[in-house]
C-alpha cells in the first residue's frame, strides 16, 4: 500500500511540473531557501519597524493560510484538472477503479500533502533561515522551534480545509455552526483579555514553548484530520442532487449584458461550486486581513491616507484576481460547439468581473469608514478599483481564458509584474505626495480598456484546444 | 445534388505531425456520410476543421458555402455539433445546459424542443441534476439533444454512438435515419465500420491523414463486400488504392 502513497506523490509532482515546467518547479524550494536567507538579514533592518513578535504572527499565520488554500485547491483539483486539460483524473478518484476504500484513499492524500508541502515550503523556509540564523545573531533553537510550530501552523490549516470542507458537504448549517463557534470563540478569547492569537496554537507555542501547548496543537490537527475522515461521505453514497433552473431568472437578470446567459452560467458555476463564499472568505478577505495587519504596524511612519491608499491598491491587485474565480471551472471546450467565439466568451467574462468588483468597493468603502479616514473614500475607491480593471486587462492579455495556468508560467507571471508593477509603484508615490493625486489612476482603466481590447483580438486569432 | 460540405486540398499541420494531407472531398446534401478512419487517423482533426475550431495550414473548406476559417461562429451557428468527449458544463443541470444552448443560439421554442428531447431519449428524471452527476451516457445523450436542438440542416458528430447502451443506439440509429428523409445531412466520424455500414449513404476512409477512398456505402455493399473488408484491404495495403 506504500505503492499508492509514493504514486499519489508522483503525481502531485507531475501536476506541477506539467503546469509550470519541471525545472521551474524544482527551482521553487530554492527560491523559497533564497528568499528565507536573504529575508533573515534583513531581520535588524525590519525589527525597530516590525517587532519579532508581530513578525513571527504574520509568518505564522502566511503558513495557516497556505495549508488552507492547499486543503482547499486539493479538494477542488479533479475538478479543476477536468475543466482545464479535458478528460482527466486523478489518483484521488482511484477508489472507482481499485480495491480501495475512499477513506483509505483520503488518508493517503492527507499524509501525501503534509509531506509535499513541508518539502516544498516549510523545509526550504526554515533552512534558509537556519542557515543565515548565526549571520545575524539568532540561536539556532529559534529555526529549530520554527520548523515545529510552521509544520504545525501549515498542518492546522490543512486540517481546518479538510474539514470545514466535509463539514460543508454534509450540512451547510452545520457548517455555518462551526463557522460561528470559531467567531464566537475568537470574541469571547478577545473579551476574556488573552487576544484571538492565542487560540492559534502553534504561534502560542512559538512564543512559549511548553508539552501541554505542543500536545494540545498536534491534538487539534490530529482530531480535525481523524473526523475529516470519519465524516467523510463515499462519493457512491452521496445521492446526486436535484436543482432547481437558476439559469431562467439569472439570464433575466443580466439582461443588459452582452450575453445574459454566459453571465447567468458563470453566476451559477461560482454559487453551486462555493468558489462565491470559499473564494471570497480565502482569496480575498483572509489574504487582505493579512496585508491590512501588516500595514497597521506602518502607523508610527505613515499617515492614515497612506496606509489607507496603499491597502486600497493592494486591494485592488487582489480583486483583479477574481477573474480567475469565473475562469478556473471554464475552458473553451463547452462553448466550441456553439456558435461563439473566444471573443464572445472573454467579453462575457469582464462583464461578470465588472459586477465582482461590488465586492471591493464595498470591502473598501468599509475599511475607509472603520479606519477613520471617510474623508479619502473617494480616492481609495477610484484608485482600487482603477487597479482592479487595469490587472484584469493585463491578466485577459497575457493569458486569455486559462490564468489559473498561465500565470504560472515564469515568463508570463514575469511580464505581469512589470506591467502591474511599474504603474502600481508610481501611483503608490503619486497618492504618498497628495491623496487626490490618486484620482489620476483613472488613467489605468483608460489604458487598460485599449489592454483588453488587443487581449481580446490576439486570443480571438489563436487556436484554442475545444474537444 | 448541392455540396453541403466542400473540401480541398485540406491540410493540418501540428508541429511535426500531418493530421490531414491534402484531403479533398465533398459532402452531398441529404446523405448520412461516414469519415471512417483507425485512431489517429485525422478523423477529429477533420470535424474540427469543418467547424473552425482549428485553422487549416493549407487548402480550403466551406460549410453550407461558408468558408469554415473566415466565418467561424456563422458555421457553427447553422450546424449542429456533437464532441468526441462530452463536455457540457459542470455546474449546471441538464435542464439549464439545454436553456443555455437555446439562448445562444436564439431558439424560439427552447421549452417545447426540450421536452421532446428529455421523453425522446428517456433522460427527463435527470434534468435537474448537474452535468458533472451524470453519467457517460447520459451526458452523450444531453450533447445530442444540444446539437439537434435549433434543428440543424447539417449536424456533425464524433463518435455517434460510443457511449449508449445498445437500446438507444438503436433510438438514435432511427432518427438519425428519419433526419437525412427530411433533406438534412447528418456528417459522422466512427471507427465502428458495423455502424456505418448499417447507417451511412456515403463513405471516406482517412489513413494517417490521408484520403484512402470515397464513395457510396451501397456500391460497395452491392459488390457482395462488407465495409468493413473493403476498409481492412485498403488499410492492408498501406494506403495504395
Amino acid at each position: 500500500m506504500f505503492e499508492f502513497f509514493l504514486s499519489m506523490m508522483k503525481e502531485e509532482w507531475r501536476i506541477h511540473s506539467t503546469m509550470f515546467g519541471s525545472l521551474s518547479f524544482a527551482l521553487y524550494p530554492v527560491l523559497i531557501f533564497a528568499i528565507a536567507f536573504m529575508g533573515a538579514f534583513l531581520l535588524p533592518l525590519i525589527r525597530p519597524i516590525l517587532p519579532f513578535g508581530d513578525l513571527a504572527l504574520v509568518t505564522h499565520a502566511l503558513f495557516l493560510l497556505l495549508g488552507l488554500m492547499i486543503g482547499a485547491f486539493g479538494l477542488l483539483m479533479n475538478e479543476v484538472m477536468e475543466r482545464r486539460f479535458g478528460q482527466s483524473s486523478s489518483l484521488a478518484y482511484a477508489a472507482r477503479s481499485l480495491p480501495l476504500s475512499e477513506r483509505f484513499i483520503f488518508l493517503n492524500f492527507v499524509v501525501k500533502d503534509t509531506v509535499y508541502y513541508f518539502v516544498l515550503w516549510v523545509l526550504p523556509f526554515v533552512a534558509g533561515f537556519a542557515v543565515a540564523a548565526p549571520f545575524v545573531g539568532i540561536p539556532l533553537t529559534v529555526p529549530a522551534l520554527l520548523l515545529l510550530t510552521l509544520s504545525l501552523s501549515f498542518l492546522t490549516g490543512l486540517a481546518a480545509a479538510f474539514f470545514l470542507s466535509i463539514v460543508y458537504t454534509r450540512s451547510k448549517w452545520l457548517f455555518a455552526a462551526v463557522c460561528v463557534f470559531i467567531a464566537a470563540a475568537a470574541v469571547a478569547a478577545h473579551l476574556a483579555g488573552t487576544g484571538a492569537v492565542a487560540l492559534f496554537l502553534p504561534l502560542a507555542l512559538f512564543r512559549t514553548f511548553s508539552w501541554e501547548t505542543l500536545l494540545a496543537a498536534c491534538a487539534f490537527v490530529i482530531v480535525l484530520a481523524a473526523l475529516s475522515i470519519a465524516l467523510m461521505r463515499p462519493a457512491s453514497a452521496a445521492r446526486a442532487k436535484h436543482h432547481r433552473d437558476m439559469l431562467t431568472p439569472l439570464t433575466r437578470r443580466f439582461s443588459l449584458f452582452p450575453y445574459p446567459a454566459l453571465a447567468a452560467k458563470d453566476c451559477i458555476d461560482l454559487f453551486r461550486s462555493g468558489s462565491a463564499v470559499g473564494q471570497t472568505l480565502f482569496s480575498f478577505l483572509l489574504p487582505l486581513g493579512v496585508i491590512w495587519f501588516c500595514l497597521s504596524l506602518l502607523g508610527p511612519f505613515l499617515p492614515g491616507y497612506s496606509i489607507l491608499l496603499l491597502f486600497a491598491v493592494l486591494t485592488g491587485v487582489i480583486a483583479s484576481t477574481m477573474y480567475i474565480w469565473l475562469t478556473m471551472f471554464d475552458s473553451f471546450g463547452p462553448y466550441a460547439c456553439l456558435p461563439l467565439s473566444v471573443a464572445d466568451v472573454l467579453k462575457s467574462k469582464i462583464c461578470g468581473f465588472a459586477v465582482l468588483q461590488l465586492i471591493p468597493a464595498a470591502f473598501i468603502v468599509l475599511v475607509t469608514v472603520l479606519a477613520g479616514e471617510a474623508a479619502y473614500l473617494l480616492p481609495a475607491l477610484v484608485l482600487c478599483l482603477s487597479v482592479s480593471f487595469y490587472g484584469l486587462a493585463v491578466t485577459v492579455y497575457l493569458t486569455g481564458l486559462s490564468p489559473s495556468v498561465l500565470l504560472y508560467d515564469p515568463r508570463v507571471f514575469v511580464l505581469y509584474l512589470l506591467a502591474i508593477g511599474v504603474p502600481l509603484v508610481a501611483f503608490i508615490a503619486l497618492s504618498f505626495m497628495n491623496p487626490w493625486y490618486a484620482m489620476m489612476s483613472l488613467v489605468l482603466p483608460a489604458a487598460g480598456w485599449w489592454v483588453a481590447r488587443r487581449g481580446v483580438a490576439k486570443w480571438d486569432r489563436k487556436e484554442v484546444a475545444g474537444f | 445534388m448541392n455540396a453541403i460540405v466542400d473540401v480541398q486540398n485540406l491540410t493540418k499541420v501540428y508541429g511535426d505531425t500531418t493530421a490531414l494531407d491534402t484531403v479533398t472531398m465533398s459532402v452531398e446534401q441529404g446523405a448520412l456520410f461516414g469519415l471512417l478512419g483507425p485512431n489517429g487517423s485525422g478523423k477529429t482533426t477533420m470535424i474540427k476543421l469543418l467547424t473552425g475550431q482549428v485553422r487549416p495550414s493549407g487548402g480550403a473548406a466551406t460549410v453550407l458555402g461558408l468558408d469554415v476559417t473566415a466565418d467561424p461562429v456563422g458555421v457553427r451557428s447553422l450546424v449542429g455539433i456533437i464532441p468526441e468527449q462530452e463536455t457540457p458544463p459542470s455546474f449546471l443541470t441538464a435542464e439549464e445546459y439545454l436553456r443555455l444552448v437555446g439562448a445562444i443560439r436564439k431558439i424560439p421554442d427552447t421549452e417545447e424542443q426540450m421536452a421532446w428531447w428529455f421523453e425522446y431519449l428517456e433522460f427527463g428524471d435527470k434534468r435537474d441534476v448537474l452535468c458533472k452527476d451524470l453519467s457517460r451516457g447520459t451526458r452523450q445523450k444531453l450533447m445530442f439533444a444540444q446539437a439537434f436542438l435549433h434543428c440543424p440542416v447539417l449536424a456533425l458528430i464524433d463518435e455517434p454512438l460510443i457511449n449508449f447502451d445498445p437500446i438507444m443506439q438503436e433510438t438514435v440509429k432511427e432518427y438519425l435515419a428519419g433526419y437525412v428523409k427530411k433533406g438534412n445531412t447528418i456528417f459522422i466520424s466512427t471507427h465502428i465500420l458495423e455502424i456505418a455500414e448499417e447507417i451511412c449513404s456515403d463513405f471516406a476512409i482517412l489513413q494517417r491523414g490521408k484520403l484512402l477512398s470515397t464513395g457510396r456505402v451501397a456500391e460497395v455493399t452491392g459488390a457482395g463486400r462488407h465495409l468493413n473488408e473493403y476498409f481492412l484491404s485498403l488499410i492492408r495495403k498501406g494506403g495504395h488504392v
